[in-house]
């Protein structure tokens, strides 16, 4: 017994100093990027892919000697969409020398931590709360902010209720969830739907987990909606446009969503129910993304056939490519040795113009702006695929119209 | 069980939870450690404390009515809510002081406890625990829909301050929550012992039984709710003001069914039994967290996504395994402990 038990001592002591040993080797010159991740909780349908593309860049700058002798350390953390986790996380990982960006991803973890990157004059990068827009601070978000692409879509529905013949202006529904994330869209996005005359019906709210939405989408319907605008991260949107198609509204009503709307994952699953959905997305969508050479070339390097390829992963190479040209600009300004997080903030607001291989519009961060891009683009499932119906457009400034 | 050779000479000494010199030792050591911790454990570890802490007294709650009045709650995250609310609401819109607004936190939680412990005196079991996440469900939308809670925009409660003094860092605000969390435990332990404790424990034995020896059940069962709800209220309050945003985010039904996993792997109706199920389950999913970097830098082919799927299953694993071997929980295995060393030199 007393053997057993030493044996075992021995063997937990042996993977303790291997942990050890392994979390502390690190590369002569180094700088940290931190991802606060959910990879198994609601929005690992997004997180997962798009990390995936992030990681593969790294690994490919790394390889070929890292941006002027610097290597790129990724560190993954799964916070499974939970406040508490994720503060605890960057808590953790706040003292790591030359932790120079913070991926916080989700509305609320972002905001969350935003205090606490103001506290330690860092970077961190959110999806798209335009609140940091309005009250511009360390806070920088991936592309426009949601109410900027849901204002863009208003634009496109104005222009899709012209094109069919129709005088007036439409009536518009939208339903998303009921948290922070969800209502965003609303503030600015509200205020552009009345600028354009459009009927806004008052939103529904579910909570995120909701399997069946039925209720929210017949009251929508039964209120006159043109349009339903459905938000949430996919699976979400996939599964609302699943069930109007199951209660027959889709054949009256068109449904848009956001840029987490419908990836070739739901669509593969639903490509009947998601048939003619529109999509307002700021990166690459569909076999647009599939086929941009830069994008499919670090996938089947790194993950082989591309019959698993996710449009979400090129998202993450761009979150790679900013933070690249950011380090690059931070060295150049102080060298390695004298490299703060402080001075990456300053890099990223002089990016602007940032080309990201078509993946999505050039970088428009600067001192006044913290949108990572200003365009959108309108894509619609057509025949089980994502297509474009317009190119690259400047999605409209709702942001200023609301107020913070 | 007294230590060998240990005896109760006179009623003060059968009634004291600390009998014997050793006992004062370890208590004034781990106090003095625990008062001294900021000086030497590092920033994460005191952090880690913080949070730590606040759970312990939202599970001390959830222990005093599920534990010892064996109501099941599943609405402990929604309470702490309404205190983490309560205090930002009082501090913010109405200019309180914290430390008004940290019993008063509580006692708003604990009347909306009152409210939705209500169910409890018509129904029990699994219906009364549908019930309570119903209440979840309610507390969480009210707050939602309300304009003085920020809506879902939440609210941004500033740190704690005493005569110009500011609780602004993790290491300050520790000695407050350590305050609170050991004058709560210490509460606690007393209250089980008291008349109202052998009245919960009557009521979650046998209820019937407890009526007709003179339990008031409606009485004590809401008294449960309120106490439990206090608890989560003042704990939501310390987590506001330590974290300095508040969104109904932070208060999922995951943390309530957390909470009660943390209850159950460390012992039901043992106040101990909470440190140990709190820990056992907060050390787990951190080492789970900072693991996943590991592995994945270990084995790249793996990537960081499934490596965090395997500290996943790891943790699911772990609290199964637990279960099996222990289903009593971790207090019991203490017990089990306590018993032996208390014995020596003769067998247990």
């Amino acid at each position: 017994m007393r053997k057993q038990s030493v044996i075992f001592l021995l063997m937990v002591l042996a993977i303790c100093v291997g942990l050890v040993t392994l979390s502390s080797t690190s590369f002569a010159k180094e700088v940290s990027y931190l991802s606060l991740a959910d990879y198994t909780g609601p929005i690992a349908g997004l997180n997962v892919p798009a990390d995936m593309g992030l990681e593969d860049y790294i690994k490919d700058i790394n390889s070929k000697g890292g941006v002027d002798g610097v290597k790129i350390k990724f560190i993954g953390i799964d916070t499974r969409y939970d406040v508490a986790r994720a503060v605890s996380a960057y808590k953790r990982y706040r003292r790591t020398p030359r932790l120079l960006v913070v991926n916080s991803i989700s509305t609320g973890i972002g905001k969350a931590v935003a205090r606490l990157i103001e506290r330690d004059k860092r970077l961190q990068i959110v999806p798209g709360d335009g609140e940091f827009q309005a009250h511009i601070q360390r806070t920088f978000i991936w592309g426009p902010a949601y109410q900027d692409a849901f204002a863009a879509t208003l634009d496109w529905i104005m222009d899709d209720w012209k094109a069919k013949g129709n005088s007036g202006a439409p009536v518009v529904g939208y339903l998303s969830w009921d948290n922070p994330y969800g209502r965003e869209h609303l503030r600015g996005g509200k205020e552009y739907a009345e600028k354009l005359g459009i009927k806004f019906l008052p939103p529904e709210f579910f909570p995120p987990g909701t399997l069946k939405h039925d209720v929210y989408l017949t009251r929508l319907a039964k209120a006159g909606a043109n349009y339903i605008h459905a938000g949430g991260v996919d699976p979400t949107p996939t599964n609302v446009i699943r069930d109007a198609y199951a209660l027959g509204i889709t054949k009256k009503i068109q449904m848009t969503t956001d840029y987490w709307g419908p990836t070739a994952l739901g669509i593969g699953v639903h490509a009947k129910a998601l048939e003619g959905t529109v999509i307002t997305s700021f990166y690459q969508r569909g076999d647009d993304s599939r086929n941009n050479p830069f994008v499919a070339d670090l996938w089947k390097k790194h993950r082989g056939s591309m019959e698993k390829f996710n449009e979400v992963y090129g998202m993450g190479m761009s979150w790679g490519m900013t933070y690249v040209a950011g380090l690059t600009a931070a060295l150049k300004a102080v060298g390695y040795d004298n490299l703060k997080p402080d001075d990456m903030y300053k890099a990223y607001q002089g990016i602007t113009g940032l080309d990201k291989h078509g993946i999505q519009g050039v970088c428009a961060y600067s001192p006044t702006s913290r949108r990572g891009s200003l365009e959108v683009k309108i894509y619609r499932v057509k025949n089980g695929k994502i297509v474009p119906i317009t190119d690259w457009r400047k999605a409209p400034d709702a942001v200023s119209l609301h107020k913070f | 069980m007294r230590p060998c050779g240990v005896f109760d000479k006179s009623y003060g000494l059968d009634i004291a939870i600390i009998r014997t010199w050793q006992h004062w030792v370890i208590l004034i050591s781990a106090l003095i450690l625990l008062y001294t911790f900021p000086l030497f454990g590092s920033y994460y570890l005191v952090s880690f404390m913080n949070s730590l802490a606040i759970t312990v007294i939202v599970v001390l709650g959830l222990q005093i009515v599920s534990g010892y009045c064996g109501q099941i709650s599943f609405g402990q995250a929604a309470f702490m809510a309404i205190g983490a609310y309560t205090s930002a609401i009082l501090t913010i819109k109405f200019g309180f002081s914290f430390w008004i607004a940290l019993p008063l936190s509580g006692i708003m939680a604990g009347i909306v406890g009152i409210i939705g412990g209500a169910p409890s005196l018509r129904i029990k079991g699994m219906y009364l625990a549908m019930a309570t996440i119903a209440i979840h469900f309610v507390v969480i939308w009210l707050i939602l829909h309300m304009e003085i809670t920020g809506s879902f925009k939440g609210l941004y409660p500033l740190p704690p301050s005493l005569g110009g003094f500011e609780f602004d860092t993790d290491e300050r605000i520790f000695y407050i929550i350590m305050t609170v969390m050991v004058i709560m435990t210490y509460a606690a332990r007393n209250l089980v012992r008291s008349k109202v404790g052998r009245a919960f424990v009557a009521i979650r034995d046998n209820d019937l039984a407890g009526e007709v020896m003179g339990v008031n059940l409606y009485y004590y069962k809401l008294l449960a709710f309120f106490v439990s709800c206090f608890y989560a209220g003042i704990a939501g309050s310390l987590w506001g003001h330590l974290i300095t945003v508040v969104n109904t985010e932070q208060f999922t039904l995951m943390h309530a069914l957390e909470y009660v996993g943390m209850l159950i792997i460390g012992g039901m109706g043992s106040i101990p039994g909470v440190f140990f199920g709190v820990l056992f389950i907060r050390i787990l999913n951190e080492l789970v967290m900072f693991s996943s970097p590991v592995l994945a830098k270990a084995l790249p082919w793996l990537g960081s996504s499934p490596a965090a799927a395997l500290g996943l299953i790891a943790f699911g694993l772990a609290v199964i395994v637990f279960l099996i071997f222990e289903p009593r929980g971790l207090a019991h295995r203490w017990e089990i402990f306590k018993a032996s060393y208390r014995l020596y030199p003769f067998a247990h």
